[in-house]
Parts: C-alpha cells; sequence; structure tokens
C-alpha cells in the first residue's frame, strides 16, 4: 500500500514537473478558424515543427497550434478561398524555441502545400492536391484520392499509403520512399541514395517511374498485376520474381543488369532504373 | 589552402579572424568551417568559465597523457605542459577552452580499431594526425547554393554539400554513360532526373520563415 502511495506521489510530482517544464517553456496553444468556399488552398510554411492535416467539414478551415517559445509568432492570412500561415521565426530562435506543433483540419477537397525543415508533414483523408515539402522532415500521405500529390525532401522518409487514382511525383535526394497501395495514371519517384519500395498491384493504365542513382529498388507486386517492366541498372544487380513474357530491350544490357517483358494484359508501365542499386521485382507472396 | 593546412595555421590564428586565403578554404569547405563555428562556439562558452577554479595539475597531465596516447601530440613534442604551451595564449580564461579544443579534435581525428586488427598498437603509436582528404571542388553556381544556406547550423549545411555532391556524382555518371551512347533516351531521362535534384537542392535552400503576402486577418 506504502509502496503504491509513494508510486503514485512519484506520478504526481513528474506531472506537476512536467507542467511547470510546459509553462516555464512558454508554450502558448492558439485555435484559428477560417470560413472557405469550395476547393479552398491552404499553406503552411512550419520550419521546426510538425504539420498534421487531416480531412473535415466543409467551409471551414480549423488550427490548432502550439508555439513553444515567444522566440515564433503565427503570420496568418486569408485572401478569398487562400489561407496562408507561416511559423515566424523572431531574432535569436532556433531548432527548438522555434518549434509549433499543428493539427489542422480541411475541407477533404481542399488543396495543401505544406512545408516544414525537419517537424514530421502527414496528410490524411483528402481528394485535393497536395505540395508537401521537408528537408528533414518525414512526410506520410494516408488515405488520399484523386489529387496531385508533390513530395520533396532531402534526407526525409516519405511513406504513401492507400493513396488511390494519384498523379504522384516523389523526389528526395537521401530519404526512403515506401508505397503501400499506391496507384494512378502517373506515378514517379526520383532518389539518389535512398530506397524506393513499392508494394502494390499498379493499378490499372498508369505509368510508374522509379529512378535511383545508388538507392535500391524493390517492387513488390500480386500474381495478378497487369504490368509491362522495363527494369536495369548501370552497375547494379537486376532480378525478377516473376517468370514475364519477353519483350524485345530498347537497350543492351549486361546479363542480370536488366530486362524487359510483360505480366498478364500490361495494362499498365512499370520503368525501374538505377546506376548503381539493386533492383528487385518481387512476387507478393499469397 | 586545403584542409590540413587549414588546421595547421588554425591555431595561430587570433580569435575570429582569417586571412584571406583561409577565408577562402572556409568558404568552401564545410567541414573546416564547421570545426570553427565549434571552436567559437567553445571559446565563448569559455568565457563564462572565468569565475571557476582553475583544475590541478593531476587533470592537465592526465589530458596530456590521453593526447599522447591518440597520437595527437609526440614524444619529439614532450616539453613541460603547463609552461610554453599556455604562454601562447593571451588569457588564462582560454586555459578550459584549449582542453575543450583539445577533445573536440580528439574526437574528430579518433578512429576506432577494427576488431581483431592485429595492427591496432602499431596503428595507435604511428606519428601524429593523418592528413585528411581534400574537399572536392566547388564550382561557383554550387558556392552559390552553399551561402544561401551558410546562415544555417554546421549540421545543415554539411548535409546539403553531402547532397550537393551526392547530386553532382549523379550527373556526372549520367553524363558519361550519355556520352557512350547518344541514342539511350532513359540515360537521357535519368540525367533530367538527376539535374531536378540538384533544383530540389536550391529549391529546399530557400528560407521561407517570412509572412505571407495575404492580408492578415
Amino acid at each position: 500500500m506504502e509502496k503504491m502511495r509513494r508510486a503514485g506521489l512519484r506520478g504526481l510530482v513528474a506531472v506537476l514537473a512536467l507542467a511547470g517544464m510546459a509553462f516555464a517553456a512558454g508554450e502558448t496553444r492558439k485555435q484559428l478558424h477560417f470560413k472557405v468556399g469550395t476547393h479552398p488552398m491552404v499553406s503552411i510554411n512550419n520550419p521546426y515543427g510538425p504539420i498534421l492535416v487531416k480531412g473535415g467539414p466543409e467551409h471551414e478551415v480549423s488550427v490548432v497550434a502550439v508555439l513553444h517559445s515567444n522566440k515564433v509568432e503565427l503570420d496568418q492570412g486569408q485572401s478569398g478561398n487562400r489561407v496562408s500561415i507561416v511559423s515566424h521565426l523572431l531574432p535569436g530562435a532556433d531548432a527548438t524555441t522555434g518549434i509549433v506543433d499543428y493539427e489542422v483540419t480541411v475541407p477533404v477537397n481542399a488543396s495543401l502545400s505544406l512545408h516544414s525543415d525537419t517537424g514530421r508533414i502527414h496528410a490524411e483523408k483528402l481528394h485535393g492536391d497536395l505540395t508537401l515539402e521537408g528537408r528533414s522532415a518525414a512526410v506520410e500521405v494516408w488515405d488520399c484520392a484523386n489529387g496531385h500529390v508533390h513530395v520533396k525532401t532531402l534526407d526525409g522518409a516519405v511513406t504513401l499509403t492507400n493513396v488511390e487514382n494519384g498523379h504522384i511525383e516523389v523526389i528526395s535526394m537521401g530519404g526512403n520512399v515506401v508505397m503501400n497501395a499506391v496507384n494512378g495514371p502517373y506515378v514517379t519517384v526520383n532518389s539518389n541514395t535512398g530506397q524506393i519500395l513499392y508494394d502494390g498491384d499498379f493499378g490499372d493504365e498508369g505509368e510508374y517511374d522509379f529512378t535511383s542513382h545508388t538507392g535500391n529498388i524493390e517492387a513488390t507486386a500480386p500474381a495478378y498485376a497487369s504490368i509491362e517492366v522495363l527494369a536495369r541498372s548501370t552497375n547494379g544487380p537486376v532480378q525478377s520474381d516473376f517468370s514475364l513474357e519477353p519483350k524485345h530491350s530498347p537497350f543492351i544490357g549486361k546479363v542480370g543488369s536488366a530486362f524487359h517483358g510483360t505480366l498478364n494484359k500490361a495494362a499498365s508501365s512499370v520503368n525501374l532504373f538505377s546506376f548503381s542499386g539493386k533492383i528487385h521485382l518481387k512476387k507478393r507472396q499469397q | 589552402m586545403n584542409c590540413v593546412e587549414f588546421e595547421r595555421v588554425l591555431s595561430g590564428s587570433p580569435e575570429g579572424t582569417h586571412t584571406a586565403d583561409q577565408q577562402a578554404h572556409l568558404d568552401s569547405c564545410p567541414a573546416c568551417a564547421s570545426l570553427v563555428a565549434d571552436l567559437e562556439l567553445i571559446t565563448a562558452k569559455a568565457k563564462l568559465l572565468i569565475a571557476s577554479d582553475e583544475p590541478g595539475p593531476s587533470v592537465w597531465n592526465a589530458i596530456e597523457a590521453q593526447l599522447r596516447r591518440e597520437g595527437l601530440i609526440r614524444s619529439a613534442e614532450r616539453v613541460r605542459v603547463e609552461v610554453p604551451f599556455w604562454q601562447r595564449w593571451r588569457t588564462a580564461w582560454l586555459i578550459p577552452a584549449a582542453a575543450a579544443l583539445a577533445l573536440v579534435v580528439g574526437l574528430k581525428l579518433y578512429q576506432p580499431p577494427r576488431v581483431g586488427d592485429p595492427n591496432t598498437v602499431a596503428k595507435q603509436t604511428a606519428p601524429a594526425v593523418a592528413p585528411r582528404p581534400v574537399a572536392n571542388p566547388v564550382s561557383k553556381e554550387d558556392q552559390q547554393l552553399l551561402s544561401t544556406v551558410a546562415s544555417r547550423p554546421p549540421a545543415v549545411r554539411a548535409r546539403y554539400r553531402a547532397h550537393l555532391d551526392a547530386a553532382n556524382s549523379f550527373i556526372h555518371d549520367a553524363e558519361e554513360s550519355a556520352r557512350n551512347d547518344p541514342d539511350d533516351i532513359y540515360m537521357q531521362q535519368m540525367l533530367m532526373n538527376a539535374y531536378e535534384q540538384k533544383q530540389l537542392l536550391y529549391d529546399l535552400a530557400i528560407d521561407r520563415s517570412s509572412a505571407p503576402d495575404l492580408g492578415e486577418q
């Protein structure tokens, strides 16, 4: 009993200490609401700190922002259907004191432009166009459809999950790009050292271009996938788990460094190119 | 001037001043710029320690012994640590700065021995500091990018420099392959992708923490 009481006291002290730290650190919580029309455009630029955006009610953009110090302030503006928010760093702000945490809900058909240097960028349940940029920020897109998805990172990992009918362009220098159940008329990933990992069925009549300099490319598809695959690594190994119907290759390659073939009706085109990374087309285990 | 020459003259430079040669090297070498930034930070912090008690001789002897073990000072230079070495410093408050400097240099140069390496002992006693590789030359346009991020923290600048090297390497490889086979449209596409990566670096180098151009609410 005594032990439990002591543990409870310790917990209370910890909570009070954390609350005290938060108070001392000068955290400020701000709530913003914007009335918007159909297809609004929302732009958030937050150098340090996460930006989490979800689809919500129509005609309203709601923002909850937690500022970690008085070294950063919010600059906000609205012009018709356009809403813009910037975490404005004041003199002396750094990667700790300049942090602002954003949680935002927007109409599902809103278009977004989000930028963060280091904070996580997360977009979920949206049908509008998404432009997401982060230096080392991880970028996540979940359960989105029918929009353009443009992602740029330097080191930040990129995760696209359940993105339907998207026009998707991802470019990253060193971040791994992971796609699960992603399809659309145009899906392109351009990486330097980061890996490109795709797991999906390549949809219907889409074009999928994955390119890297040294990063490995791994694409996993089910046996029913309908694809024409062209794969080549100039200085790396290339491997396929499928018995593809061979097609004439448009280039001369060393054995084991390229293949070109079709599976089923070859509805979608899949191009996997690397300079020195390993390329593996894997068959999904049932 | 390369990195080795720069480090050789660094300790003789008065605080915060550099010759034109040194400044030119600093502008082109993120690694040395990072080292100087670290040293300036240490020096600034050390000023706060003016009032603190100077550690006893045993501490300095231990540091000297550690530096000797690391191979950072050689037997030929063996002198009483306190007198000639410290006299090079103008004020006593720089003593802890010097100790911190030695530790920073030691950490930067320290290479842990590999497991099972029979030459470990010989390597540890090998004379002095191995020369650091000279950084890749920076083109005018790349210099522009690096100057855009010059105000960022050293680690961020170093990452930009590394990514710049990676993008240039991709461009070089793709260009060479495209030159070898001008009809290879796929390699031409790779080359375009490589340039797109360089464009990405420029895009993300821009500081966007300014006010929006929309009307305030």
